[in-house]
This record gives C-alpha cells, structure tokens and sequence, in this order.
C-alpha cells in the first residue's frame, strides 16, 4: 500500500530508533517461538492423526527431561529479554537532569504548548529544533492524558497532581503527529497535535515570531473581529497576548494563523475551516467544551478576518 | 486387577425426587447442574448483547471520519462491551461451567453450599440488569471498562453512568465470590473417597486454583469502586488530584484486581483445554504434575505484575525493572502448558472433532497472544504499544482467540453430557472455520493499525494511508466472528431437536463425569467406579494396562477439612484482602502532612482503648461460649453468647460516640483525606461489627429457643471464627489510626 | 573513585566473620568426616554467601549510605543463609533429650509452625521500625544484635519447611500456606516502604561519606534516597517473594513426588513394563 507508514518503526528520534531495534529483535525471537509450537502442533496433527482401526497408543506420562528443556530455555530467553529491557530503558528514557525546554500541558481536549524561557505560549502545536535533545514537562490540567508522538519519542501519561518527563529530539525536518493515548473523555479521539522540526534558523525564527504579541487590527473590519472576541465570551476562554491574557481554559489564540490544524485535528487551518468551526464546532467536533455561540454570518465573517490576521 | 465393587455414594435425596418441572422448577432451583445451564444461558444472552456493542462500534469504525455512532454512544458502547464481556460473559461462562462439572467430576451429588449456588447465580441477571438499567437513567457508563480516576469522578462524568457501573460490579463481585468459595469447599471437602487433590482431573485443579485467585483479587476491586463510590457521593477526594487525591492510586488498585482477573479469565479455560486435548489425542496429558505446579506458579506471580498496565505513568525505572521481571517471569509458567498440549498430541492418534480443532486453535492463537504479551513486558517497547491497537489485538487474540476459543471447545465436548445429545459435526466444522477466518481477519491487522499509530478507544480516525483499508478488514472479520455465533447458536438448537443421542460417554473420555448417564440423573451417580488413578474409566476399560496408582494405594490426602470451615476461612481471606486495600489506602494519604484535622488533634485513644478492650473481650467470651456448647451446658452457652453481644455492643456504642463527638467538632467525611480514610476504615470495619452482632443475635435466639441440636455447633464455630476476625482486624485499625504505627 | 575501584577495594575483611566461617566448616566437615557431599554443598553455599553479605562491597554500602543495600542484607540473613545451613543438616531423628528437659521450650517453639511464622515475618516487620533501623546503623552492638537476631529468627521460620528432624516438618500442602502467607506478610511491607514518602532508616538520607563515594552512587547510579529507599522496599518485596515461591514449588514437588508410585513415568520403565 502507498505511503502507509509505521512510526513505530519508522523511528526518526535516537531514543525511538533504539525502541525500534528492540522491538524487532524481540519480534524475531517471538516468531521463532511461535513456529517452534505451530511445527509442534502441525507435526502432530499430521503425523499422529487418527487412522481407522487403530487402537488408543499406549499412555505416555511425561518426560522430565524435556520439562526441563523447555522451562529451562525459556527462562534463558526471557533473561536475555530483561538485559535488553535494562539496556534499552537506559537508552530511550534518560534521567532528566536540567529544567525543562518545553512545557505541555493537557487539557480535555486540546495541548497547552509553553516555551518557558521565551514566555511563548500556543496550542496543538509544537516546534523544535532538529538534532537538538530537549527536555518536555508534562502536566494535566483535568484528567489523565498521554503524550505520544510515535516517530518521536516514548509514550508518558499526563497526570493531574504528578509531573512526568520526556526527552523530544527529531532526526530531521519534517512534521511529525502526535496524539493523546489515554482515553480522555468524549472527544478523545481529535486531541492531536503536531510536532514541527525545523533547522536552528527557522526554529528561531518561529520563536521570535511567536514571542510577538497579537498584531492589532489595521482595518476597521478588522477592528469589528476583535470586539466581537472581547465582549462575545471568546475573551474568556481563549487568550490573546496584546489584548489580553486572563484566561487559560481554552487555546491561546495569540499566533492561531500560524497553525496547521484546528480543533485538536479535526480539520486543516485554512480560512474556510475556521468560519466553518466557529460557526458550529458542535458540528466537527461533538461534546467540546467549546459551545456553539450561534453568531451570524456577518459577525463570523469579521472574526474569521480578525483571527486570519493573528499570524 | 479386577475390578472392585463401586462405593454408593449417594442415595436418592427428597429435593432429587420431587425436582419440579416447569418454569418455576428452574427458578427455584439448588441443583448445581440447572444452575450451571442457568449461568450458560443467561451469559449466552450478555453475549449477544456484547457482540452487538462491538459490531456497532466495528460499523463506526469501518470509514474514517464516520458518523454512524455519535462520539457519547460510541463511549458508551466500548465501555458496556467491556464491562459485558469480562464481568457478564467470560466470568460467569466459565463459572458456569464449572458449577456443572465440577461436582460431576469428583464424584459429588452437587455443591457444598446449594442454596448459596443458587445465589451466585441470580446475582448475575441482577448485576446485569443493574448495569443496563444506566442507559435508561441518563446513559451508561462512558469510562472505559477500567473506569480510570479522575474522568470516572463526578465531576467528568456526570451521569449516574458510573455508579450504576460500580454497584453492578459490586452486585456481580459478591456473586463470584460465592461461588468461588463454593467451588473450594466443593474441591476440598467433597471428593469421591479415592479421589485424592494428586488425582483431580486438571479442570477441576485448574478450578481450585482459580477460585483462590478470585477470592484475592475481587476485594481490590471492591474497595477501588467503595472508594470511587464514595468519592462520588460524599464529595470525597480519594482520587480527586485537584484536593490531595491521587489518580495514580486508582490504577494501582485497580490493576491489583485487573491483572489477577486477566488469568482469572484464562485459567479455566486452560482447565477446559487440559481435558479437551488428551481425550481427542487419545493420550494422558504430558507432565501432569507440571501443569498443576505451573497453574500455581502463575496464581502466584498474577499478583507481582500488575504494574505492567502502568509503564506509562512514570513510577520510575526501578519499579518499572522490577514489574518487567515478574511480568516476563510468568510466561514461562503458561509456556510449559502450551508445550505440554503440544506434546500430549505427539503420539496420540488425533482425532480432529470440532472440539479437538477449537483447541488446536486455541493453542496457537494462544500463544500468538502470549507472545505479543511478552513485548509488552520489554518496557520500552510497551512504552511504543501500550494504548493503541496493538494492544487491543493482543487483550482480544488471549480472551478471544484463548479463552472463548476454549469454551466453544468445552460446549461441543460437554454438549452431549448436558443434553444428551451430540452436536452436529458438520454446522461445528462450519462454525470453526468461520469462527477461525472471522477472528483472525479481525484482529491480526489490529496489530498493525496499532503500529501505524492508531490509538485505542478512538470513535474515528484520520484518513491516513491504509487506516480505513486496514480498519474495513477489521470489521468484515467482526462480522463473520458473529456470523460464525449464529451458526453455533443454530448448531445448538438444531441438535437439541434432532441430535444424535450422546450415551454416557461418546468421546470415550476418562474422568467422572463420563461414568454417568447424558444427562446426568438428579443425584449424579447411582454408583462411583474406584478411583486409583487420575484416569478412572481408562482403569476401568483397561484393566490389563491401567495407570499408575496415583499416591500409594490407600491413598489419602492427609488432612481432614469441614466445609463450613473451609467456606467461612475462604469468606475470612476475602475479607482480609478488602480491609488490608482499606488500610493501604490509609496508610498511603496519611505519610504526607495535611491540613485539617489529624490523628492528634481528633481523636482519644484511651478512650477508644477501653472500647477495644470490651472488643477482645468478646472475642474471649465467644471462645468460652463455643466450649460451653460442645461441652453440653447449653444455659453457659446461652449467657455467655448475651455478653459477646453485649461487648460488641457497647463497642458499636463507643464507636458512635466518637463519630458524633468529631460530626460535633465539625469535622465530616469530606474534611480531609485523613477524615475521609478514618470514617471510612472504621467505617466500614463498624459496619462488619453490626453484621456480626446480627448474625449472633440470631443465633442466640435460637439458643433461647431451645433450638440448638449438636450439628449446630458449625454455624456457632464459624460465626465465632468471623468474629475474632472481626477484632483482629480491629487491632489492626486502632494499631495503624490511633496508635500511629508504620506512620 | 569509580564503580570498579569501590568493588574492589571495598571489602571488610573483620576477623569475627572470618572466624565463624572458618570455624563452621571445621565443625562441620569433623562431624561430617570430612566428606565432600551435596549436603557440604549447601553448606558452602551458606557460608560463602554469609561471607559476602557482612564482609563484600554490600556490607560497606549498608553502613550508612544505601538503605536498599541494608535490605539486600537482610533479605540473605533472613530468608538465604539459614535455608542453605538448614539443607546441609543431614536428616535424623529428633534427639531424646531435646524433647524433655532444660530444651523443652526450644523444642515446644520450633514444634508450632505459628510460632515460627511471627518469629519469621515478625523479625522481617520488627527491624524496619525506624527506631530500630537507625539505631542498628548506628550503633555496632545493636547492629550485631540485629544479625545473630536475623539468622536465629531465620532459621525458625524454615525450620517447619526443611527440619532435618523430619517429624517436625509440617505437611506440603500447608507449608505451601505457610510460605504464600509469609509471602502476603512481606509483601504488604515492601509496599509500605516503596510508596511511603516517609522515611523508613531517616540515617540514610544524609550519609556520612567516609569512604567518599556518595557522588559515585547518588550521580554515577542515580540513587537518591527516594529512589534508594523504592528500591528497598521493592527487593523486600519481589525477591523476598520470589524466594519463598521458589519454597512452594519445593513442597509442591515433595507433595507430588511422595510415597507411591510415581505419576512420571519414563520411555524406558514403560518398554520395560510392556516387555520390549
């Protein structure tokens, strides 16, 4: 089939490369193991079938030594097993050892994304430096969550009250899905993100363009968007640095153009699919906390405007 | 060696004779081969009803971005489906089963305790209709069968979804329990004489074992959902994290239970296997004696590894390391068994019946299964496939592939004993292959779904390359799986019109259950053939080449056990284990300082001691009271009996004058977590006071009456038994709560 | 200094546990005449573990910096050493004079596997009350104590399994009980101390470095002592529990193999049986 892919075994991470090769030495053991038994259970299906005639075989109770055999192999096998286990746990989960690079926290149903030395805040998407380890902190902000970006980096869970760790380090330039492994609540399925590595130069770039609060309105219609998110109850739930950064309940909107996708993945961030989810998210993606605020078109038509300006 | 005149074991009883016919003959029954059709049947229904719920959700996820289930009802329906299937279908099936057979083959006339079976039994129709009563009263439960804290508290799940779930759990809990402590008194105390534990037929070990393991591991589940329940209703926060709870506390409890109840689910049917094999391989089983000890080795390693469902939450490498020995440990316990089926069939003369090709089957799909387990016990690897549907594949190749294989290939052995008759060969052959395709067409490319990145519990998915093509296969397989049940409920019902009479034992099998007629008579058996070996009718039929004698040929297991014993110290374990969760919870919230009140600022434990004295001293007064009757001074007995409830009672008295001194101080159960586990601990332990002084009350009246004949002496042996309980965990509590140790 | 250099350098060599070893031997190979059997096997097994346990690199990490590795000493005192001198014991008859006498009450304990039971686990509870932990630490008489104390009770709790007085083992079936139920004893502790953010030995959380290896072992292993004292409470937990069910499949074998025929037969006894 063309352009199926297997992240996990298309690892583009050291730490995922490593659990990739583990993965598949132990599948090759394990299929070994299991034609062992289907040629056990083959072979005796054919050989010792029944034939007419043929009387019940004399009873045969056992055999110590081949007891021994096969507790004895498989005990070797599964100590090799844990050697691989302790080697590959060292490997692909390092011990932290310095303040994290990157903070996200889940939320029922979207990605809180932090840079904490920038103050840069987003959401759903997250971009990184190629080549560059990086250390996440992971918090949830309501229920347990997990972070899992398969190409990338071993699965952690998000856990109101606990802070868990992952190390984030991407081979080479691409964008790399990630979603929530641990079922979160009804809209589990469309809590998914993107994990954007870049060069240095365009990473840094990306920052500096992020660390910029909101660009105000240049035109009047312009102007009407953002008096529409003020004083229509967008204000609190979503924050937008410049105007104004009370609430945290919902995406931070500050940079919302610059993204790829809307609504935890649900649709692609073109200008179409924004009028369209704030019309109705209800409609893309049921049972979000985000309500279906019935506003006209004209009133959808100037806040679509104002956002598509928040590059 | 001839053949020695049969022991008649049991004569026609009152109940056997007058067995009612009708409807309400099989509501009111006590016999444990009408309860075991019972539970066939009722769990046959929960299994359609299961199958639907995963059909649907198949539908739902045949497309990419379908909308033929809503995001709520397909939560819904995974959560039902799973919920259905392990606590309405696979554990009832099997204990079912087990009901019928077990007494079958070790000779009984029924169970130990009749009319506790038939409780057991209408437990289940009720915890059942307790669950599906959620989706008339604002939705079913939406939590996933594990019910993970904090989306299962009040404030993320908002119907009563969740606590429908957790009173049927509880409701259900007690029904397995019952009948787990049933099948240990049946095991240990009513065996035919000549069968020794060393002789038992492997399903019946494989039961013994089994129930240990559920009489361990309900109470953990048990004082999870206690707790969760309370969490919900009383405003509580054992596992809110927002006020001091821990999530993580709620998956430690509740894989506790959860792993457990996974070979809780597996070793019957490892039972069912090991007597299945043989008879069709025409072969003894191979390495008896390992198998039995490799059933014991993985009951005792089910309770090491269950932090293995928890790789994920960051507990450490350390725990992680150690949780990954244990869990690698116990494959190679279920390994000796794969190769010891194997190796039964090696020199056998195979016949492949529909039975036989179930188990075949099952052999490897089993293992397939096993294996993709072992990859999650290799923690960096889990760390990749846990929550996707590689796991999804690998939970449904063991239970389904495994141990529904396995019960399809106990109906068409046990069929002809239950009925009379056989089932049909040809529909069999159809149901397996169609059964065999729809399974694997099913659940093999779930393997690869979850490779690619799918995670589980998802209600759709992104159009990527090869996910609906791959999801599509999915559900085509589903659907034959469930094509392939029809055809067996047809098969059933075809034969029990017009199949083939059966005969006492069509397969030529060997162990007792095949000494009697298809079906067996009210009584069991007329007469029990001599038992010297694990294969009496092999003996029988064979008296030139019979086994070797089992043991020594006065044979005896070398202890004597009573069945109210036996019941009452089974009850006592699973209490034990409910009251130690308790504790640990207590313990656990308890070693971090807290706001709110404390042990020293609440409570008094002189006070409290005196009360614990008049406790103890009841315990001596009982003990006293238990030597009177036996020696016959029956006033004694009657007094003494009035002070042990009396000392009980003044210590319930105590104990409310204390909750009403701290309800008084303002403090309730929602204050802190040191409020919260205090009322609950004593709470509950309060509330196993108040049963006992019941049960005493009860008893005393019938002393009053004069109504005590020396075959009474049991109840007041067992009751007295629960009541030291009953204080000694109550040293245990005011040890740990008031006396502050291991704090 | 790194991990090899400590290995190598850190051992004890006290004259006391020298002493003993030697001597044991001795004792043993002269009532023995001195013949090399499997029984001197465990025997050797049991005083080369002694000898690593208070005299190896572990002792030296236990006296004040690794609270797991205390456990790891205990673990051989109570549960290892005392099995292995009580299997190199040959089998004999209860002595007459143990029976009646000034032994009287030796034998009325080591007669009632209860009795055995609360010595074993309840040794196993008792010294990680903190008192008692940080004073056996602490103090060298008190540390002595705790290991005479730890064989003794060692010993005790085996006894019903592998008495070489034959009579006074109890039956497989219930020393299976007896083991899975010490088993629930130690495990219920190992919890306790893996979850507890109390510190169980509060010495160990500030060690004294005289040797000058904490950087190695809190950097180089990665040991704080919150993950130390996890990895106590888990080694007095699953290995702890590992050993007593490698003791139920003993007793299973035992159960099994007993008076009678034997249940396993070979290829070679059943040609014979059929005259081939």
């Amino acid at each position: 089939m063309n352009g199926v892919d297997l992240p996990v075994f298309h690892p583009c991470s050291p730490e995922t490369a490593s659990i990739a090769h583990l993965f598949l030495h132990v599948l090759i053991v394990c299929s070994f193991i299991l034609l062992i038994v289907i040629g056990m259970v083959g072979y005796g299906l054919i050989v010792f079938r029944y034939r007419p005639g043929a009387a019940d075989p004399p009873p045969h109770f056992g055999d110590r030594r081949l007891e021994l055999i096969w507790t004895i192999g498989p005990i070797l096998i599964i100590l090799w097993f844990f050697a691989l286990t302790v080697r590959g746990m060292r490997l692909s989960d390092p011990a932290a050892n310095r303040l994290p690079d990157l903070v996200v926290i889940g939320h029922q149903w979207w990605w809180e994304v932090r840079y904490p030395q920038t103050g840069v805040v987003t959401a759903n998407e997250i971009h990184i430096p190629v080549g560059r380890q990086w250390l996440v902190r992971l918090e949830s902000a309501d229920v347990i969550h997990d972070f899992w970006i398969p190409a990338l980096a071993r699965k952690i869970q998000m856990i109101p009250g606990v802070t868990n760790q992952v190390w984030l380090e991407a081979d080479a330039p691409a964008t790399y899905a990630g979603e929530c492994a641990e079922y979160c609540g009804a809209q589990h399925s469309w809590m998914r993100f993107s994990v954007i590595a870049e060069s240095p130069a365009a990473f840094d770039r990306w920052l500096r363009e992020q660390e910029k609060p909101a660009a105000m309105p240049a035109a009047d219609s312009i102007e009407d968007g953002l008096k529409i998110y003020q004083t229509l109850t967008c204000i609190n739930c979503h924050s937008i640095r410049g105007v104004s950064v009370a609430a945290n309940a919902a995406p931070d909107l500050t940079h919302l153009a610059s993204r790829g996708i809307l609504g935890g993945g649900v649709l692609a961030n073109t200008e179409t699919n924004l009028f369209r989810w704030l019309k109705n998210p209800q409609a893309f993606k049921p049972g979000c906390l985000m309500p279906n605020l019935k506003l006209t078109d004209p009133q959808l038509g100037a806040l679509t405007s104002y956002f598509e300006t928040l590059q | 060696m001839t053949e020695i005149a049969a022991t008649l074991i049991a004569s026609e009883t009152p109940q056997a004779a007058s067995m009612s016919r009708g409807l309400y003959g099989w509501v009111a029954t006590v016999d444990h081969k009408r309860i075991g059709i019972l539970y066939l049947l009722t769990t046959l229904v929960f299994f359609i009803m299961g199958g639907v719920e995963a059909l649907l959700m198949r539908i739902q996820l045949a497309r990419p971005n379908n909308t033929f289930l809503s995001p709520d009802a397909f939560d819904q329906m995974f959560t039902m489906h799973g919920t259905t299937m392990i606590f309405l279908v696979v554990m009832p099936t099997l204990i079912g089963l087990a009901n019928y057979l077990v007494p079958l083959m070790i000779g009984a006339r029924d169970m130990a305790f009749p009319r506790l079976n038939a409780l057991s039994f209408w437990l289940l129709p009720c915890g059942g209709l307790l669950l599906h009563f959620s989706l008339l009263a604002g939705g079913a439960p939406a939590v996933g069968w594990f019910s993970y804290a904090p989306l299962s508290e009040s404030s993320y799940a908002t119907t009563s979804g969740v606590d429908y779930w957790t009173l049927s759990l509880l409701v259900l809990g007690v029904g397995s329990v019952a009948a787990s402590i049933n099948l240990i008194a049946t095991i240990l105390t009513l065996r035919a004489p000549g069968l020794t534990i060393r002789r038992l037929p492997l399903f019946v070990w494989m039961m013994l074992i089994n129930s240990f393991l559920i009489i361990l591991a309900l109470p953990a589940l048990n004082a999870a959902i206690v707790m969760l329940f309370i969490d919900r209703h009383l405003g509580t926060h054992f596992f809110a994290p927002a006020h001091g709870g821990s999530a993580v506390l709620w998956q430690h409890f509740f894989w506790t239970f959860g792993h457990p109840e996974v070979y809780i689910m597996a070793l019957p049917a490892f039972g069912i296997i090991s007597e299945v094999v043989p008879v069709f391989a025409r072969r003894p089983i191979f390495g008896y004696e390992f198998v039995a000890a490799s059933t014991v080795a993985i009951a005792l390693l089910s309770f090491g590894v269950w932090a293995h469902h928890m790789f994920a939450v960051g507990l450490g490498h350390p725990m992680d390391l150690f949780f990954a020995a244990t869990s690698m440990m116990i494959a190679v316990p279920t390994g000796i068994k794969v190769f010891a089926w194997s190796a039964t069939m090696w020199g056998g003369a195979i016949r492949l019946t529909t039975a036989m090709l179930f188990a075949v089957a099952f052999l490897i799909q089993f293992t397939i299964g096993g294996l993709s387990g072992i990859t999650f016990a290799v923690v960096p690897i889990d760390w990749q496939v846990t929550g996707t549907y590689y796991l999804v594949a690998h939970f449904h190749y063991v239970l389904f592939g495994g141990t529904f294989f396995a019960v399809f290939a106990g109906i068409y052995y046990w069929f002809p004993k239950i009925t009379g008759r056989m089932l049909s060969e040809r529909l069999g052959k159809i149901n397996f292959w169609t059964a065999l395709i729809g399974f694997n067409t099913a659940f093999f490319v779930q393997h690869f779904l979850g490779l690619m990145g799918m995670a589980r519990r998802v209600y759709t998915y992104p159009d990527l390359p090869g996910w609906g093509l791959l999801n599509l296969i999915s559900t085509v397989g589903a659907f034959l799986l469930g094509a392939s049940v029809l055809i067996l409920l047809w098969n059933i019902f075809a034969s029990l019109r017009h199949g083939e009479p059966a005969g006492d034992n069509p397969w030529n099998a060997w162990t007792l259950e095949w000494a009697t007629t298809s079906p067996p008579p009210a009584q069991n058996f007329d007469r029990v053939p001599p038992i010297r070996s694990r294969r009496p009718l092999w003996d029988l039929a064979h008296p030139e080449n019979p086994d070797p004698i089992v043991g020594g040929i006065a044979a005896r297991d070398g202890f004597v056990l009573e069945k109210n014993r036996v019941g009452i110290v089974s009850f006592l374990i699973t209490e034990s284990v409910f009251f130690l969760m308790l504790i640990l919870a207590y313990l656990f919230y308890n070693s971090h300082a807290m706001n709110g009140p404390t042990p020293t600022s609440m409570l008094n434990p002189q006070r409290t001691g005196i009360y614990t004295l008049c406790l103890l001293a009841s315990s001596f007064t009982i003990w006293l009271a238990e030597r009177k009757l036996r020696a016959g001074k029956s006033s004694a007995f009657r007094w003494l009996l009035a002070l042990t409830i009396l000392l009980g009672t003044i210590f319930i008295f105590g104990q409310g004058r204390e909750y009403l001194r701290i309800f008084h101080e303002g403090v309730q159960v929602n204050s802190n977590l040191f409020a919260t586990t205090f009322f609950t601990l004593t709470g509950f332990h309060g509330l196993h006071v108040c049963i006992g002084i019941i049960a005493l009350l009860i008893l005393m009246a019938l002393a009053f009456a004069g109504d005590f004949k020396q075959g009474r002496i049991e109840a007041v042996k067992s009751i007295g038994l629960y009541w030291h309980f009953v204080d000694a965990v109550w040293l245990v509590v005011f040890s740990v709560i008031y006396l502050k140790l291991l704090l | 200094m790194t991990t090899e250099q400590f290995f190598i350098s850190a051992w004890n060599w006290n004259l006391w546990v020298i002493a003993i070893c030697v001597a044991t031997i001795l004792i043993y190979g002269a009532r023995n005449h001195f013949r090399l059997s499997r029984n001197f096997g465990w025997l050797l097994a049991g005083i080369i573990i002694f000898f690593l346990t208070l005299a190896s690199p572990i002792d030296a990490l236990a006296d004040g910096y690794l609270f797991s590795a205390h456990m790891l000493q205990h673990l051989l005192l109570l549960l290892i050493i005392p099995p292995l001198i009580l299997l190199s014991l040959t089998p004999a008859p209860v002595p007459q004079n143990f029976q009646t006498g000034r032994w009287n009450w030796l034998n009325w304990i080591l007669r009632h596997p209860v009795a055995n039971w609360f010595l074993g686990v309840g040794g196993m509870w008792l010294w990680h009350a903190p008192m008692l932990c940080n004073a056996a630490v602490s103090n060298a008489w008190i540390h002595r104590l705790q290991y005479i104390s730890l064989l003794a009770m060692g010993g005790a709790f085996w006894w019903p399994i592998i008495s070489p007085w034959r009579t006074q083992r109890i039956a497989p079936l219930a020393g299976m009980i007896y083991l899975f139920s010490a088993c629930l004893g130690c495990t219920v502790l190992g919890i306790v101390i893996t979850f507890s953010p109390v510190e169980v030995c509060s010495i160990y959380l500030h060690p004294v470095d005289r040797l000058g290896i904490l950087p190695l072992i809190q950097n180089q292993w990665g040991l704080t002592p919150a993950k130390d004292q996890q990895l106590g409470g888990l080694l007095m937990w699953v290995p702890a529990c590992l050993i007593y069910f490698c003791g139920i499949f003993a007793l299973f074998a035992r159960w099994h193999g007993e008076t009678g025929d034997k249940a396993v037969v070979t290829k070679s006894q059943l040609a014979k049986s059929h005259g081939h």
